[in-house]
């Protein structure tokens, strides 16, 4: 299985409110709630860390899940934010300047 | 069950965090509305190194609606670079300008930077009444250009209409034009007392009698006018608990001059960026901590009036006319003319009765 | 995004309108929750003709501005969804899942929902947005869109009234007649119904005016005012077929008239 590369797209604006990330998509306004565990894995998305070091790294000490399944919701999660158009999610690593 | 956006601004509260700031990038203007209650030189506006610097303590201290304006910030020639380092820092950015400096490139950088939405006054559908009260020949054309140009690059428009005396027939037709061009359009029948304390501007405001009528109107109301002029509901303890707005409480302004104000319109001193830090500023200003201790069962006159849980009263409008805790005789007006019910505040001035409706 | 530990699961029976449906969950405060929030509705979960299992969950993301419900079939399930829940049902074999925030509002609207997918599919009735009440040992109907008078009538309803909203309606046919159940959803007055039903003597449109007067309402456009306000919120055909034949036989059985009023409580002597 590749790894997965993550990095919040360039039309969104983003600030974290005490252990909650506030998105918008400046494109439509639509606005976005991540919870604490979602706003750990945003806050990380440099596009050069794979997601499976996020996860392995700051989700599991942090939140004490099970590593198998927090990588999987943590996919279900990447792949919805993509669909949403506020996360760029690849399998190679992101370039550009980190936000 | 409050939406997404409540529930935001509610914990910003809560947790004492300026989520919104409306930072006036300079004072100096190409228009010169009649209505304007700002002078229009510069003092010695923030650098760009300030405003850099600026940016940056506002992101740490969780601002993220920032809104650029002025007089006009096109003025400004370092504006796009303001506005880079603000997405940068991943502000929700919103430009409110007269647009009339912005042509096809300015349009694209607009929309490259990822602005979230631009916010243009425009004062009638006919050139001579909107240059008339902006007194630049012309500036309806080139308004109505930039929006065209705005749009073709798919940013979100946002006509913002105020009715005064000279401009009271054309809402009507603003909004056809508005929707004609794909943009939004938000009609505010305020025009608020200079900032330097003349009251003479409020003179331009249009008649009491066209004030009612404006405020049955559904188109502009949005909704239906039985729902929305019936007689005001009882206030629960839930409306007298509540915090009169968000100025100072979520939301500031901040002067090209670095000084800090609970809003635009709200023009209490309460400290400047030049000489203390940001969140020093908001988290220690006394002007600002009691103006977050008032709660609308503190305000004298309004606790006790009908409309204290749906009046539009502006604590800003209140200051100006006397008191930060007092009513705000323009709001008293318009609930007036939605409902036909006088508050005790315009009964006390005798404005209420008589040859009056 | 947390797994919980694996705990027992709890039921609650909650019984509007003689459908009682069992709510599944493993969540203690929820239930808890749930039995405060119903309490005058609660009933023995075994007798439930249908189950709805709850999942009580922070979802990761949650979008703003979908507030509005979403509500799609496809196939035998329907999905619901909005900005803080996820529910789908199936109707053939009468069980659910919803994934909810641990407040009541989700489960709310889901049953409703539920029901209203029952009624209609049964052809016994409906939920309509509309103010009832018991007087005399009878139940009486007042419909009306927002802002029609449903509130300000109820409010000048006298002692001898029992009300059971003053916002949505259950509607339902036992034996021959039709009956107006309580119903724990409320309108403006926060009026949670009593858990009681009575036959269904009349339906009054209404209308505010400067006098109080009854006038009748030709058959069709008495259904077509009662469409309107039936809570109704998918676009099947063959479901809204169905709710069309309902509102038909509904309207041969019932006396349906408009009703002017002013607002004060002389209207309350014409409705005996």
């Amino acid at each position: 299985m590749s790894e997965k590369y993550i990095k919040p797209s360039r039309n969104i604006a983003a600030r974290m409110l005490d252990d909650e990330m506030i998105v918008m998509s400046v494109r439509d306004s639509a606005v976005y709630s991540l919870n604490a565990t979602a706003s750990v894995i945003w806050s990380a998305a440099d596009g050069s860390t794979p997601l499976r070091e996020i996860v392995a790294s700051k989700v599991v000490p942090q939140f004490e899940v099970e590593p198998e399944v927090a990588y999987q919701d943590a996919l279900e999660l990447v792949e919805e934010l993509a669909r949403e158009g506020i996360l760029v999610v690849a399998d190679h690593p992101i370039p550009g300047e980190s936000a | 069950m409050s939406t997404l956006a409540q529930s935001i601004n509610e914990k910003a509260v809560r947790l004492g965090i300026p989520l919104s700031v409306h930072l006036d990038v300079t004072y100096r203007c190409n228009e010169r509305c009649v209505h304007c209650y700002l002078d229009h030189d510069d003092n010695g506006e923030l650098t760009f190194d300030e405003i850099h610097d600026l940016l940056q303590q506002m992101a740490d201290a969780g601002v993220f609606y920032l809104t650029l304006s002025g007089g006009e910030p096109l003025l400004r020639n370092d504006l796009f670079a303001i506005i880079r380092r603000a997405r940068e820092l991943t502000f929700s950015v919103k430009l409110k300008t007269n647009a009339i400096l912005i042509k096809e490139k300015e349009a694209a950088l607009i929309r490259d930077l990822g602005v979230e939405r631009v916010q243009i006054s425009i004062y009638s559908h006919r050139p001579e009444v909107h240059d008339a009260i902006t007194k630049v020949q012309g500036s309806l054309d080139r308004s109505l250009a930039a929006i065209r140009f705005l749009e073709s690059q798919g940013l979100k428009v946002t006509m913002a209409h105020v009715i005064m005396s000279q401009n009271r027939f054309d809402y009507s037709g603003v909004q056809a034009l508005a929707a004609e061009l794909g943009a939004e359009c938000t009609i505010d029948p305020t025009i608020t007392p200079h900032i330097n304390g003349d009251r003479g501007l409020l003179k331009l405001n249009m008649s009491r009698e066209n004030l009612r009528d404006v405020m049955h109107d559904p188109t502009v109301l949005g909704g239906d006018p039985a729902k929305f002029c019936a007689p005001p509901l009882p206030a629960t303890d839930d409306d007298l608990d509540a915090l009169p707005c968000s100025a100072g409480n979520s939301a500031c302004y901040i002067s090209p001059y670095g000084d800090v104000f609970p809003c635009v319109q709200f023009p209490l001193p309460s400290g400047n960026i030049r000489e203390q830090k940001f969140i020093d500023v908001w988290k220690d200003s006394p002007q600002l901590k009691e103006v977050r201790s008032i709660r609308m069962r503190d305000l004298p006159v309004c606790s006790g009036c009908a409309h204290v849980a749906g009046c539009s009263r502006c604590p800003g409008l209140a200051y100006m006319e006397g008191s930060m805790r007092g009513p705000s005789t323009a709001d008293c007006e318009k609930s007036y003319a939605k409902t036909g019910i006088p508050s005790p505040n315009m009964i006390r001035l005798g404005l209420a009765g008589g040859s009056g409706r | 995004m947390l797994s919980p530990a694996a705990n027992e699961t709890l039921e609650i029976g909650i019984d509007i309108g003689r459908l009682p449906i069992a709510i599944q969950t493993d969540d203690p405060e929820y239930i808890r929750t749930l039995e405060h929030r119903f309490a005058r509705f609660q009933c023995n979960p075994a007798g439930a003709i249908a189950r709805l299992q709850v999942t009580v969950t922070e979802p990761p993301v949650s979008k703003g501005g979908d507030d509005e419900l979403k509500v799609e079939r496809a196939g035998t399930q329907w999905t619901m969804r909005r900005g803080d829940f996820a529910a789908q049902w199936n109707p053939t074999e009468r069980r659910g899942q919803l994934r909810s925030l641990p407040f009541h509002y989700a489960l709310d609207s889901v049953l409703r929902i539920v029901h209203s997918l029952e009624l209609a599919e049964s052809g016994e009735g409906f939920l309509l947005h509309s103010a009832s009440v018991i007087r005399n040992g009878r139940a009486f109907l007042f419909s009306g869109v927002s802002g029609a008078g449903k509130t300000t009538i109820s409010r000048l309803a006298p002692a001898d009234v029992t009300l059971l909203s003053d916002e949505i309606s259950y509607v339902r046919m036992l034996g021959e007649r039709y009956y107006a159940f309580g119903t724990p959803f409320a309108g403006d007055l926060g009026i949670s119904g009593e858990n009681v039903m009575a036959p269904l003597h009349t339906v009054y449109f209404l209308n505010k005016g400067d006098r109080n007067r009854i006038s009748p309402v030709s058959p069709a456009a008495a259904v077509s005012s009662l469409l309107r306000n039936v809570l109704f919120f998918a676009d099947d055909e063959r479901l809204v077929g169905r709710v069309f034949q309902t509102a038909c036989e509904f309207v041969s059985r019932v006396p349906v008239f408009e009703l002017t009023f002013r607002p004060d409580e002389e209207v309350w002597n014409l409705i005996r």
